[in-house]
């Protein structure tokens, strides 16, 4: 059909016109006004139209500046990565040379996967006689998944401790008490609360996956899937939503919550830390809590850094030494301190 | 409508990005990736998700450049990915959970148009009940409306972006339009009549 048979649903539904009034050029524009001029019976329908198409207006949320560049940054650092990735394949802290070795011609991970497999048959022969309140503990360095009786799955931090009520499998009401640090995946049961109690406050679920980290005398929650609620000893409560964290600490017992990237708080789980901004004294506590070591910094400008990256935490020596090369810093160790310098 | 480029203008920022021109990959960001955040932010409400997703959509863009095929509407490619790698991860957040998700609360608002001359026309009443009926349509109409109408994509772009046929746009449209129609016509036809004239005098004018 061509224009000037159009009705004021015509043009409105014309692709071409559509596009002329959004994004007008100088070549549309010269077209619709000769075509207004040749038919000027149609100049009401065409005004009609425009304002028609110009009335279906969505609301749009306009992303901040820092979102913009955060997100940007993001994705350039990965960039870079990846292709560092790919030219440098012996780079010290890439690991990739180590990689070609089997874990198992290295004589310390043999050793290391002897011992764990003696703990582990202790622990569960251990755990088999003291069926009634079951209590799971990791020892530095170690991280331990833990599937229990409901079909939950907690993996246990280091140096954490997970005491398991009575009865969990047939329960109304599945609980748990944590020192430390954890990620739960709990498993759905009909009615079946599950809740887990820190020092601080507890948490209750109905089957989801969530990080509980009670170190340093207060209890983070960070949530993943689902929805849970938390409640202080002092009975204040919060329904938490995916991506919400909750800091509750014994100096302020208000909850507080704010958005968080889940991911950047249960990356322990596979042996890593990742960075993303965090400044250096926090990544100092957390790989303090996870190793059992002191880190001191005794170069005071090395207090205001903050790194962006992932830093591996499988063994304590090959992660000070990588944190070492990232910081372009000496590092001294005596006992259980590492100094960097 | 944040970009002003031509056909020929996309097709040129896309090959020189293909071949590999890290110059161009900036330009798509700084092109693209605010428009994109608010699509993204009016299919699901939840900036994480969105940030998320942008971050790997343009790494995926980064990392596969040479396999990508052609296209004149990189909008169009851009919309489509971002809305497939959306709706991915929000179905299996869902799956592990039964519970209600934010994500439901998504929604394409229709908002009071500005300096028209139907807001000359209308009055206060009336232009509210036309938002609300615009806006009571379902979520999946409102973002054809969104992608016909405000970004200009065509019938068969906005189907493929949404992955639905072509005749559910087409009906979308006219179901859109019928409601401005009934809210507006009164208004319209007045103010059409007084046009109608004012268009004769100047093909008159422009004639002679």
């Amino acid at each position: 059909m061509p224009y000037p048979a159009f009705t004021v649903d015509d043009f409105c539904k014309d692709p071409d016109f559509i596009r002329w009034v959004l994004t007008p050029t100088e070549e549309s524009n010269r077209f619709w006004q000769d075509f207004m001029a040749t038919y000027p019976h149609k100049v009401a329908d065409v005004r009609n139209a425009v304002e028609y198409v110009k009335s279906i207006r969505f609301q749009e949320i306009e992303p901040s500046p820092q979102d913009m560049a955060r997100l940007k940054q993001r994705i350039w650092n990965d960039i870079d990565k990846s292709a560092r990735n790919s030219e440098r394949l012996t780079h010290p802290f890439q690991n990739v040379s180590r990689q070609e070795i089997r874990w198992y011609q290295r004589p310390y991970w043999a050793a290391a996967a002897v011992v764990l497999l003696v703990m582990s048959v202790g622990l569960g022969w251990w755990a088999y006689q003291a069926n009634a309140h079951l209590t799971y503990e990791t020892a530095y360095g170690n991280v331990q998944e833990i599937k229990l009786a409901d079909g939950s799955t907690v993996t246990l931090n280091a140096n954490s401790t997970l005491k398991v009520g009575d009865n969990l499998a047939g329960s109304s009401v599945r609980e748990v008490w944590l020192t430390g640090e954890a990620y739960f995946d709990i498993a759905k049961r009909k009615g079946a609360k599950f809740i887990v109690h820190t020092p601080e406050a507890k948490v209750e679920v109905l089957g989801t996956e969530f990080n509980v980290n009670t170190r340093r005398e207060q209890t983070n929650v960070v949530l993943n899937e689902g929805k849970v609620q938390l409640s202080t000893n002092d009975q204040s409560t919060v329904v938490m939503k995916p991506g919400d964290m909750a800091i509750v600490s014994p100096k302020n017992r208000n909850i507080q919550l704010k958005r968080v990237q889940p991911d950047l708080y249960d990356a322990w789980k596979e042996s890593y830390l990742i960075l993303d901004g965090k400044s250096l004294p926090e990544i100092i506590s957390s790989l303090e809590d996870t190793f059992g070591v002191t880190i001191k910094l005794d170069d005071q400008q090395l207090t205001n850094k903050t790194l962006t990256g992932k830093l591996r935490t499988e063994v304590v020596e090959d992660c000070i030494d990588n944190l070492a090369i990232i910081l372009d810093a000496e590092v001294k160790k005596s006992g259980d301190t590492y100094s960097f310098r | 409508m944040t970009d002003q480029l031509t056909p020929a203008q996309h097709i040129r920022l896309w090959n020189d990005f293909r071949q590999g021109s890290q110059d161009a990959f900036s330009q798509l960001y700084e092109l693209f990736s605010a428009d994109l955040y608010r699509y993204g932010y009016n299919l699901v409400r939840n900036r994480q998700l969105v940030e998320d997703c942008l971050h790997e959509l343009f790494l995926h863009l980064h990392d596969s450049r040479a396999k990508l095929g052609p296209t004149d509407n990189i909008r169009f490619y851009l919309y489509r990915s971002l809305r497939r790698r959306l709706l991915d991860t929000v179905a299996r957040l869902n799956k592990l959970d039964s519970e209600d998700y934010i994500f439901d609360k998504a929604e394409f608002l229709v908002q009071p148009y500005e300096r028209s001359l139907i807001e000359e026309q209308l009055v206060d009443q009336q232009k509210a009940l036309l938002i609300g009926e615009l806006n009571k349509l379902p979520k999946r109409q409102k973002e054809i409306l969104y992608l016909v109408y405000m970004k200009g994509l065509t019938y068969a772009q906005a189907a493929e972006v949404m992955d639905i046929t072509l005749k559910s746009v087409y009906n979308t449209i006219n179901v859109a339009l019928t409601t401005l129609r009934v809210h507006v016509r009164t208004a319209f036809e007045q103010r059409g009549a007084l046009l109608s004239l004012l268009g004769a005098v100047f093909g008159y004018l422009t004639k002679i």
